[in-house]
């Protein structure tokens, strides 16, 4: 059946590095949350808002080169600055549950315990008081100080309150804290990345792949369930002005263990025949460098290039059914499960996967742990700020965490769950299948959350709404 | 500073679907603003005030309200985002659906006239013949147990008189993982299946697109007031596997009694390569 | 009629509760996630006590269906036989079936023993398709094997590394 999008997408109406990453040229990355407590909220918005990057392609130099500005500028509401800014409680009311509960009331569900805790968390996130977030991206660290002391001097002439501050800034070589190459497996859209089908569409019986519609990942668009409804009807979305080109954002502050993460593999290692970076990469899922064990299972491709057009291009089930090549429970195939939760004989593989995909746009932060022999930890805040963008916060970020990361029950590895990410305090070993199996004991995590927020990213009408707060018919 | 004037109002709600907005161990319990008010009407009257039967019709915007959760996470036992639909909290409070891992759905759907022949004669072959809806249902393996049945009427215990014009069908499952992946499941895995079970209730939607086949769903659900597992925190996965691994455990105390050590612990490696899917 | 699968009994049955307890009924049903009587009825693999307060009617439909009470659905998935099991629950689940099907009518004022079971049984309502994943395993049985499976996981993790001697006297002292 031919899949046409039956409506273009607006890119000036949508917000960048969505649809579209930024880029790795945009290597630092500044993420404040603003309280507009006391202050002219709806002010400060509006002075922003026409400095709001969005998704249309930047202009081609005379150089046939993108021409890429500075620093780009993104916002994001929470349901309290929603509130902040006027929205009435009934137009609140449209917006989805979980992102109006806010996600420190999802603790006990994504498995922030214990340390994770919320009543742990950092100053600012998880109590209400976060309403905006800024994102700011910058080419380089002066131009970064620039645009933050410009954007500071904004915040306290509408006298509002920047509560937390996150300053992040991608490592070498793309790699992210426990020495992994990252951001793979992201879901291509038609009209958007149809380029990325092979490996990051959905599979089809026939060996192809094609691509998920916009409407998973912004509103206002079909989405795979429209894609099957003779009336073509368009997904739940927050009422007109606020739902058109706007998608939902997840934001987490992910602190990793370094030392512990590197402890653990010499230590498991010790009885492992592969060795310390394969094990590592069963746990993952890939080679340090991305290539993916499905493809290469005994050793890292030097030659993996992750901008060639098969680099994504493998299934599970075909290839890998009981995990010899790349374990059932290793952490990109619980993250992105492709047709791992088919079966033979399913007429359509990947039916169970298809619609819980997430954009990812995260970046490392803190300074890298040095690679020496010792892994004594340094006492130094580092890891990961994940970000993600899906048109629904439960059916897709959250799905995939209560799931398959933080259980096994989908992969029939019972209460095991994610051993890169999840919290340990449940336990649960990691199986790498084989003859005979290995097993990764159950560790202290490697993870703490240190704080989160759900948030919308609106479009750019919905953006200039809340900034003049107009009633604008349906 | 005065509290900002409340500027940006409702003028138009997606009424077509429902998010579901519910995962894990939260499924949606609450019935819809009409429903609900007839029911409170009905307690109204049965605890002696004067209240309305039947539907109530609110305001066509609440009508479509969408549904409004409170964001109260009680214990972790509570675990789930409590639905009300305001107009009556104390219905639909998800957490008692639930049992650890164990999640209840209780349906009750109005069957048209042919269904009272279809039906019986559904359950009739499921009972006796392997179809492939029980193939795919037992491959799926969430659900420890399910079962469907139509009720033509009422036992008598001397209560009123209770006259049905149609037959109700029941549908109640116990399974585990997320509401919303069950029904996607059901929908685009078992698409005949739920054709043939609930095609003949009034208003049923065809399985796919997903979203109106939840929100109808959602509609005729029943939210269990209390629930119960004797095993809470196994999945329907673990005891098959635990089921398969007792027999594979008895084989190996038997062959590899009166082994060597050495050849013991290669036996032992053989039973591991072997079970590795079912620990 | 299929009320068993295997050695399961899918027990349904749907009492008209008494005019102005609905509330109280509920109200002590909801309490009951706190107690967790179904945990005296060993054979219990899965129980629920549902309140109807009506049926639910579509649109689409030319009338409405409307009950005249309130019922109490009470759903057990057990293992079988379905009379011995009435039996113990008449006897195991008597302080609560007072409060619970004592709120119904027709229920004898004792709401225990053989006259509960024989209500239970007359307000009986057959299952015309019922599916179990594991149809001859009783609860004792999925208890078993979901601790030994626990224990072999555990063993197996632990034991990892083991020379041929020690993993057999390990193995001996855990099995």
């Amino acid at each position: 059946m031919a899949i046409t999008v039956s409506t273009q997408l607006d890119l000036g109406d949508i917000q960048g590095d969505i649809l579209f990453a930024y880029g790795n040229e945009y290597a630092f990355t500044s993420y404040l949350f603003v309280n507009l407590d006391g202050a002219d909220g709806r002010g400060w918005v509006s002075a922003l808002v026409d400095r709001v990057t969005t998704a249309r392609p930047w202009p081609k130099g005379s150089d046939g080169a993108t021409d890429k500005p500075d620093t780009t500028l993104n916002l994001a509401f929470t349901a309290a600055g929603l509130t902040a800014l006027g929205v009435s409680q009934e137009l609140l009311a449209t917006f989805s549950s979980e992102f109006r509960g806010g996600m420190a009331a999802r603790a006990a569900e994504l498995g922030d315990v214990g340390p994770s805790a919320p009543g742990n968390w950092e100053p600012g996130l998880g109590t209400g008081a976060a309403h905006v977030l800024a994102t700011i991206n910058a080419k380089s660290s002066d131009l970064l100080e620039r645009e933050l002391t410009a954007f500071r001097e904004h915040a306290e002439r509408c006298a509002t309150t920047i509560v937390n501050e996150q300053h992040a800034q991608l490592l070498d070589a793309q790699r992210e804290h426990f020495g992994f190459s990252d951001g793979f497996g992201q879901p291509a859209i038609e009209g958007v990345s149809e380029h990325k089908s092979v490996g990051g569409g959905v599979p089809q019986p026939d060996g192809r792949w094609r691509p998920l519609a916009p409407g998973e990942f912004i509103l206002g668009y079909e989405d795979e369930d429209s894609r099957v409804d003779p009336e073509h009807r368009l997904p739940s979305a927050p009422a007109a002005p606020l739902g058109r080109g706007g998608t939902y954002m997840v934001y987490r502050k992910l602190y990793q263990d370094v030392a512990l993460w590197r402890e653990t593999l010499r230590e498991a290692a010790r009885d492992y025949e592969g060795g310390e970076t394969k094990l590592a990469a069963k746990i993952v899922g890939r080679w340090p460098n991305g290539t993916p064990l499905v493809t290469s299972p005994h050793e890292e491709d030097p030659a993996f290039d992750p901008t060639q057009e098969d680099s994504n291009d493998f299934r599970y089930l075909d290839n890998d059914p009981d995990g010899s090549r790349c374990p059932l429970g290793a952490h990109i195939r619980r993250t992105n499960p492709r047709d791992a939760l088919g079966w033979e004989g399913l007429d359509e593989a990947g039916l169970l996967a298809f619609r819980h995909r997430i954009i990812r746009r995260g970046m490392p932060y803190g300074p890298p742990l040095a690679p020496d022999e010792s892994v004594d930890d340094d006492d130094t805040d580092r890891g990961l700020v994940f970000v993600c963008f899906n048109a629904s916060i439960s059916r897709q970020f959250e799905a995939i965490t209560l799931q398959w990361v933080n259980d096994g029950n989908s992969f029939h590895l019972g209460d095991d769950r994610d051993f890169l990410l999840a919290d340990a305090s449940a336990s649960g070993k990691m199986t790498v299948q084989g003859h005979p199996p290995f097993f990764v004991a159950p560790q202290r995590s490697f993870v703490t959350t240190k704080g989160g927020e759900y948030l919308f990213a609106p479009g750019m009408t919905a953006l200039a709404a809340l900034a003049d707060a107009t009633e604008s018919g349906p | 500073m005065a509290e900002p004037e409340r500027i940006l109002v409702l003028t138009q709600v997606n009424g077509n679907e429902h998010d579901m907005a519910s995962t894990t161990r939260t499924t949606s319990a609450a019935r819809p603003p009409a429903a609900a008010a007839s029911a409170a009407a009905k307690r109204a009257k049965s605890a002696g005030g004067a209240g309305t039967r039947g539907r109530t019709s609110g305001t066509p915007r609440a009508a479509r309200r969408t549904r409004v959760s409170a964001s109260g996470h009680d214990s972790p036992a509570a675990k789930a985002a409590a639905r009300s639909d305001g107009a009556d909290t104390t219905l639909g409070t998800a957490s008692r659906n639930v049992d650890g891992k164990a999640i209840a759905i209780t349906v009750f759907s109005t069957v048209k006239w042919p269904g009272r022949v279809w039906l019986p004669a559904v359950f009739f072959v499921g009972s006796h013949i392997p179809t492939p809806f029980a193939r795919t249902l037992s491959r799926l393996s969430f659900i420890h147990f399910a079962r469907w049945t139509l009720v033509r009427e009422m036992p008598d215990n001397g209560q009123q008189d209770e006259s049905l014009h149609y037959p109700h069908l029941y549908f109640e499952s116990n399974f585990n993982g997320g509401w919303q992946e069950y029904i996607d499941a059901f929908s685009h895995i078992l698409t005949t299946g739920m054709k043939i079970f609930w095609g003949t209730s009034y208003g049923f939607p065809q399985p796919l697109p997903t979203g109106p086949f939840k929100v109808y769903i959602q509609r005729n659900e029943i939210p269990a007031s209390h629930f119960h597992s004797a095993y809470p925190q196994a999945t329907t996965t673990m005891i098959l596997s635990g089921l398969e691994l007792q027999e594979k455990l008895e084989r190996f105390d038997e062959v590899s009694a009166d082994l060597s050590d050495e050849a013991f612990a290669e036996c032992w490696r053989d039973l591991l390569t072997d079970v590795q899917g079912l620990l | 009629m299929s009320n068993t699968s295997g050695q399961a009994y899918a027990f349904l049955s749907m009492t008209p509760i008494k005019a102005g307890e609905d509330v109280r009924l509920r109200a002590y049903i909801e309490g009951l996630a706190r107690t967790r009587p179904f945990d005296r009825l060993r054979r219990t693999h899965f129980a629920r006590l549902v309140i109807l307060p009506d049926w639910v009617n579509d649109p689409s439909q030319p009338k409405a269906d409307h009950l005249t009470s309130q019922y109490l659905i009470f759903s057990a998935t057990f293992d079988g036989p379905r009379d011995s099991y009435l039996d113990e629950l008449g006897k195991r689940l008597a302080p609560e079936a007072k409060e619970i099907w004592g709120r119904c009518v027709g229920c004898p004022p004792s709401a225990r023993g053989a006259p509960l079971k024989r209500y239970l049984l007359h307000n009986q309502i057959d299952i015309g398709f019922f599916v179990a994943a594991y149809p001859d395993a009783t609860v004792e049985t999925v208890k078993r094997v979901l601790a030994q499976r626990k224990q072999l996981a555990d063993f197996a993790v632990r034991t990892q590394g083991l020379e041929a001697s020690e993993l057999r006297h390990a193995y001996q002292q855990e099995f």
